[in-house]
């Protein structure tokens, strides 16, 4: 028998249709058992008296909706768990009349929907190869938004894909729109003639959402996966994606992202933009410009750059543009109400590409600057719980992510070290990121809010001011309201940052001492 | 502009003279909750049909659906007007005032026996399936798991109570927050009937007031927040109007009174209308 979890964060369901949704999942003909409560301690406890505890349960919150299935194969728990979904998701479009057809492999998909090119595997990770191997031999592209997918199987893979003439997405870098829908961790953003390829995730929504906010749009985002750019995998499908997005008569400028490549591919990569025939904006966070320039391409140092040159280079007018300029009086009036001693920043991130930018925007004036994300080993934390002088951490890494959801679904153990870090005498400035979406926390905000108010009257009754700046990533259009999320953040007495790169400028020379 | 029937008062003179801020914390059809933002606390709107409640307010609407109103939506004042975002403008012009008054328990007690044992009868006839009265078996391993916890830690903390060991009673009671499947869970369905009980005036029970109390300082990290809050407002007396009412027809009223009040009780939830009239006659037995 196989035990399976699936937890929504703040899922509140009135207590007639929870119950009647039990009595259906218990009903469904493969399921041994299913339970879905309230992920409180009481039914914790419960749920530990009949065997069934797992690590994702007992992380689970009391507003939490905890689903567990038990079943005897883990394909059927998946099977069990889509059946559920839909009874869920029936729940909230009766009204509408929407409904689905549910199909249970990967070859009943292609027989009965001929028409699609393209399958998400978002199983297991020890599954997850078998299941993109079975999509890319019915000639479909792939987007792969499970984890733990080795090394290996991710070369063979995207060689196929390669063979075939196909784009393999991911893993580890789960974000692409393509053809206008967004899969896996993407923003709502408008159709426009900007192609995106990128190997890190949240650097690719950062600059989709600085775009739409320029007024420009995307054609496609190809996440490649986190890894793509390695040494053994070879930039794969970074290079498919320029070559695809080249072929694509609605982009007329293409955009790459990523963190630091390894030196072969990226030589590899800027070889491909020489010959590119449309213009290409390169950001690789701490990346070369006079490599990229004389590649032809158009170097960016940080995000909003990257994304202001793509929509000059796609024909925006630049004297028309909200170009957003840093808040100089505001960082005088933070400078002086910091004391003395309050001279290290805390960046605490669930992108990271958003922790990676800010970080190498305060190495630019700091020496002393750490992180779990540090290349240079002299500057990686020994210990991730113990933050040091300036220290930035991407909560999404994995040693804060094994056997929990990603901190852009589940905030809990960021808001645990806030309020370590809100503690230490010595911060001036905590950073934080909150990644609006499709996939991510419905109230981003609202989860830290309560820690984050009680943080600051702590801080005042110690006689000190902390200075909180929180960057909300996401657009008008994303589910979440970003109007609402704002409004909420700026009534706890943070500083609200409109861009990654201001949201890491913004935290740098806030603490920046005698200049 | 839709317009507020009827609501809590305090809700309504907040709207009226003070400045609120919040934003939408849940949605439901019939109802939707809002979070304030000073105090953290949690209101409700609720649609016509709905009885009056602590924190809630009565509109005139037959439901949320078509509403667009989504989680996160920002609700603030604008005397006397409560607006959710652009989406919908509530007037407080000709609202009725409501305040919970529990009635005072009964100087004769005749009636109460008689009617606290019809009640008995009729819950266990149309009561909805509670897992508090009788531990039962469904073949389903975590139902019947919940029910034996739930059936012995009810029995455990009436048999503390009734002995006075309060500090006993009190870990039971705390044993049975957020215990059970549901939104508002059974445990604390059953403790807002008992937490009611014990808010009456002149009943032998009153001086379980500060049991109420203690409990609800441990209830915040063991339930969700709506079903806190309902807790929070029973352990100082301040329960729906239907819980009120039938406490006024179990002290006062005649048989078809009675039922007509403990089936308005009984409506509420799937099972927490049952749960909480559970309480209530637990808590009312104890002065036997």
């Amino acid at each position: 028998m196989t035990v399976q979890v699936l937890v929504k964060p703040n899922t509140y369901i009135d207590s007639v249709s929870l119950m009647s949704l039990s009595t259906k999942a218990n009903q469904i003909e493969i399921v041994e058992q299913a339970i879905i409560a309230m992920g409180t301690e009481m039914n914790k406890e419960v749920i530990r008296n009949v065997g069934l505890m797992t690590p994702e349960v007992e992380s689970a919150k009391t507003s939490d909706l905890v689903i567990i299935v038990k079943a005897a194969s883990e394909e059927l728990c998946e099977d069990a768990f889509e059946s559920i979904n839909e009874l869920l998701t029936k729940k909230k479009d009766s009204s509408k009349g929407k409904s689905e057809v549910k199909y249970s492999t990967i070859t009943s998909a292609v027989h009965g929907t001929p028409e699609a090119n393209l399958a998400i595997i978002a199983v297991n990770g020890s599954y997850a190869p078998r299941e993109a191997r079975k999509a890319l031999e019915n000639n479909l592209h792939v987007m792969l938004f499970s984890d733990n997918v080795s090394i290996e199987d991710e070369i063979q893979l995207k060689t196929l894909a390669q063979e075939k003439g196909l784009l393999m997405m991911g893993p580890d870098c789960g974000t692409a729109i393509i053809g206008n829908v967004a899969l896996c961790f993407a923003n709502a953003v408008r159709k426009g003639n900007i192609g995106i390829v990128g190997a890190s995730g949240t650097g690719s929504q950062e600059v989709t959402v600085r775009i739409h906010e320029f007024g420009g749009g995307i054609t496609q985002l190809i996440g490649t996966g986190g890894r793509d750019l390695s040494e053994e995998v070879g930039g794969i499908m970074m290079l498919a994606g320029i070559k695809a997005l080249e072929e694509d008569d609605a982009t007329k400028v293409i955009v790459l992202v990523s963190k630091p490549p390894a030196p072969s591919v990226e030589e590899k990569v800027l070889a491909q933009i020489k010959q590119c025939k449309k213009p290409v904006v390169v950001w690789f966070v701490g990346g070369n410009e006079e490599k990229v320039t004389q590649a032809g391409g158009h170097f960016a140092k940080m995000s909003k750059e990257a994304a202001l040159k793509a929509v000059l280079l796609a024909g925006a007018d630049e004297s028309k543009l909200n170009k957003r300029a840093l808040n100089l009086p505001l960082i005088e009036e933070v400078r002086a109400k910091l004391n003395p001693q309050q001279k290290y920043i805390r960046g605490l991130f669930s992108g990271g590409t958003l922790c990676d930018e800010a970080m190498h925007i305060a190495m630019e004036k700091f020496d002393n600057v750490y992180s779990n994300i540090q290349r240079d080993p002299e500057y990686r934390l020994k210990d991730v719980r113990v933050s040091q002088d300036h220290t930035f951490i991407d909560f999404g890494d994995d040693q804060f992510t094994q056997g929990k959801p990603h901190p852009m679904i589940d905030p809990s153990t960021r808001i645990e070290r806030f309020i370590q870090e809100a503690k230490d005498p010595s911060v001036g400035v905590i950073v934080m990121d909150f990644v609006l979406g499709f996939g991510a926390h419905e109230d981003p905000v609202g989860a830290m809010l309560p820690a984050i108010i009680e943080a600051k009257q702590a801080a005042d009754e110690e006689g000190r001011h902390l200075e909180i700046i929180g960057y909300i990533l996401g657009t008008e259009l994303d589910s979440q309201n970003i109007e609402g999320q704002i409004n909420k953040l700026l009534a706890s007495g943070a500083t609200h940052a409109s861009s990654s790169q201001n949201a890491g400028l913004l935290a740098r020379e806030f603490v920046v001492k005698g200049e | 502009m839709r317009f507020a029937k009827s609501g809590d008062g305090d809700f309504i003179q907040r709207i009226i003279h003070h400045k609120f801020h919040g934003f939408v914390h849940s949605t439901f059809n019939r109802t939707i909750n809002i979070q304030c933002l000073d105090r953290g606390d949690l209101y409700t709107l609720a649609c016509k049909g709905i009885d009056n409640a602590p924190n809630t307010l009565i509109i005139d609407l037959d439901h949320f659906e078509e509403t667009d109103i989504w989680v996160n939506d920002v609700v603030s004042s604008d005397h006397p007007v409560l607006l959710i975002a652009n989406k919908m403008s509530i007037t407080m012009n000709g609202v009725k005032n409501w305040n919970c008054e529990l009635p005072k328990y009964p100087s004769e007690a005749d009636v109460l026996i008689m009617n606290v044992s019809t009640m008995k009868q009729y819950i266990n006839l149309h009561g909805n399936n509670s897992r508090i009265e009788r531990a039962f078996k469904s073949g389903n391993p975590f139902d019947d798991e919940m029910s034996r916890m739930l059936h012995e830690r009810t029995q455990l903390l009436v048999s503390e109570l009734q002995n006075k060991r309060i500090s006993t009673a009190i870990t039971h009671a705390t044993s049975l927050i957020g215990l059970g499947p549901g939104l508002t869970p059974a445990g604390d369905d059953f403790l807002v009937g008992l937490f009611t009980v014990f808010n009456i005036e002149n009943n032998r029970s009153f001086l379980h007031q500060s049991f109420c109390e203690e409990v609800v300082l441990h209830a915040k990290a063991l339930t969700n927040e709506i079903s806190y809050m309902a807790l929070a407002k029973a352990a100082v007396g301040q329960v729906r109007e239907s819980i009120s009412d039938l406490m006024e027809a179990l002290f006062r009223g005649s048989e078809e009174e009675l039922l007509l009040a403990l089936d308005r009780v009984l409506a509420i939830g799937s099972t927490s209308g049952t749960d909480i009239a559970l309480g209530i006659v637990a808590g009312l037995e104890m002065n036997k």
